[in-house]
């Protein structure tokens, strides 16, 4: 007789960051299986696709990764651009690029307070929402809206941006808060025991498993796709390695990203301040029709990398679109990641990867 | 353990801190907060020609034109505000108004008549 028991986390588990079920088989106290089920959240994503056209497909992008929704309407607006060949204007690349970051430091906030949230902490939640508050409502005043901005449009940006003195101020109260969350989290005797040394993910299983972004940084591989993207071509930043391979390192990998990003930000605003005139040159959407052809470009997402790949057949609607999602891979790799483990540190592990599920089930 | 203690109190000092300052937020009902001017609220509609652009820029199908009547189904609406962009008469102006909590479904569907260029929100 096996002593072995099979065990639901979730779909409904509060640390699963929306409804991911992992079907665990634990002999003890030791996991020796594990089963991720996925699909609680399909919406069809890329199916709708083809049933829109692509402006009426933009603001839905949105909602595929709602914590990092600027870099999925980057993608498309991207290949839509490529095909078309349009170039965007100096003042437009800029305004993007801060987007994008701030919306990176927002997404790693929210992660580091959920995360701590889900080892039992409960102040780094709280000032963690606080300075993503800043963020958010910068947001809402430029896009009109605190989540799905839905502020990058084909060819350029809704409209100019403004009140650049609010970013300004953020940056500076920033590396006094991501002090505070080092003093209270970093090296806390009780986030050390749940972190150091668990969930250890080598190189080989990392890039056998297609993981990208932080955690696959995190474990030594230098591969961040902002090096070689045209929008930070004149920028200078340094790809965050760290080479811990377990959850802490990619606690510290957030961490220190956050920092990246800040300066990233502040050269995004010198630029946009150098070239003070707005102009673009939009793709009138209504009636837009691609050439026949495949058009395929990738970005650096808050998990991950992220693509996009269009097959048209000169209609207004794509014949085929599909999406790369950073988190589905991730969530694979919980299947060999929590084999061995303790109970107690599954949710440890499956938070320290960064799950998104509507990323995920798309 | 000597470390351990020493980072234990370091944390609480930090915490401490917190204790003395001003709480960042704020008593809803009574107080709220102003959202910009180019929030995407309540949608509201004057001056229309009829030209349809917004139906087919919408992602859900929440506009309809019947005669003279523009109707904007809030059940549908998710506030992409590609409607009010896509106007060439800013027709369609999303007003900063979020608090649309109804206790009747029929008031979800914002009925505006075109003809008479004024706001009307009782049922079709």
């Amino acid at each position: 007789m096996s002593n072995k028991l099979k065990l639901n986390l979730g779909p409904q588990h509060p640390s699963t960051h929306g409804v991911l079920r992992l079907i665990l088989e634990v002999e003890g106290e030791k996991i020796t299986s594990c089963e991720p089920d996925v699909g609680y959240l399909h919406r069809g994503m890329e199916k709708m696709a083809e049933k829109l056209s692509y402006i009426q497909y933009l603001p839905l992008v949105d909602r595929i990764d709602y914590l990092g929704a600027f870099s999925y309407s980057e993608l498309l607006c991207r290949n839509i651009e490529k095909a078309l060949n349009t170039e965007l204007f100096p003042r437009v690349k800029a305004i993007r690029v801060l987007m994008l970051e701030l919306n990176r430091i927002a997404s790693h906030l929210l992660w580091i307070g959920s995360f701590l949230m889900d080892l039992g902490a409960v102040s780094p939640f709280f000032y963690a929402f606080r300075e993503r508050e800043i963020i958010l409502e910068y947001f809402e005043k430029v896009t009109g809206q605190r989540m799905m901005n839905n502020y990058f449009i084909f060819g350029g940006v809704r409209r100019d941006i403004f009140a650049l003195a609010d970013v300004e101020r953020f940056l500076k109260i920033l590396p006094d808060k991501l002090n505070d969350y080092e003093n209270i989290i970093t090296q806390n005797p009780i986030f050390l025991q749940r972190t150091k040394g668990k969930g250890i993910l080598d190189k080989e299983t990392a890039l056998n498993g297609s993981i990208t972004g932080v955690n696959l940084r995190a474990c030594g591989v230098k591969y961040d796709l902002r090096t070689s993207d045209y929008l930070y071509k004149d920028y200078e930043f340094t790809p965050v390695v760290l080479d811990g391979k377990d959850a802490w390192t990619r606690y510290k990998a957030r961490i220190l990203e956050i920092k990246e990003s800040a300066k990233l930000i502040a050269q995004a605003i010198e630029k946009i301040n150098q070239n003070p005139k707005f102009e673009q040159d939009l793709i009138n959407p209504i009636n837009l029709i691609l050439p026949e052809g495949e058009y395929y470009s990738e970005i650096e997402a808050p998990r991950g990398l992220a693509s996009c790949y269009i097959k048209s057949e000169g209609g207004k609607n794509p014949y085929r679109l599909k999406w790369r999602t950073g988190s589905y891979y991730s969530v694979n790799l919980l299947r060999r990641l929590l084999v061995g483990e303790y109970l107690n540190d599954a949710i440890a592990i499956a938070g320290s990867l960064d799950i998104v599920l509507p990323e995920v089930d798309k | 353990m000597f470390k351990n203690i020493k980072y234990t109190l370091i944390g609480l000092l930090t915490v401490f801190k917190h204790l003395f300052k001003k709480p960042v937020t704020l008593e809803y009902p009574e107080k709220k907060k102003f959202s910009g001017e180019n929030f995407r609220g309540k949608p509201i509609v004057k001056n229309c020609l009829k030209c349809g652009t917004c139906i087919r820029v919408c992602p859900t199908g929440a506009i309809k034109i019947h005669e003279n009547k523009f109707i904007i189904d809030l059940k549908k609406c998710i506030f992409c505000g590609n409607c009010s962009y896509y106007c060439s008469q800013n027709a369609i102006i999303m007003s900063s108004n979020y608090e649309l909590a109804t206790n009747s479904i029929d008031d979800l569907k914002l009925v505006y008549d075109i003809d008479k260029n004024e706001e009307r929100e009782e049922e079709n």
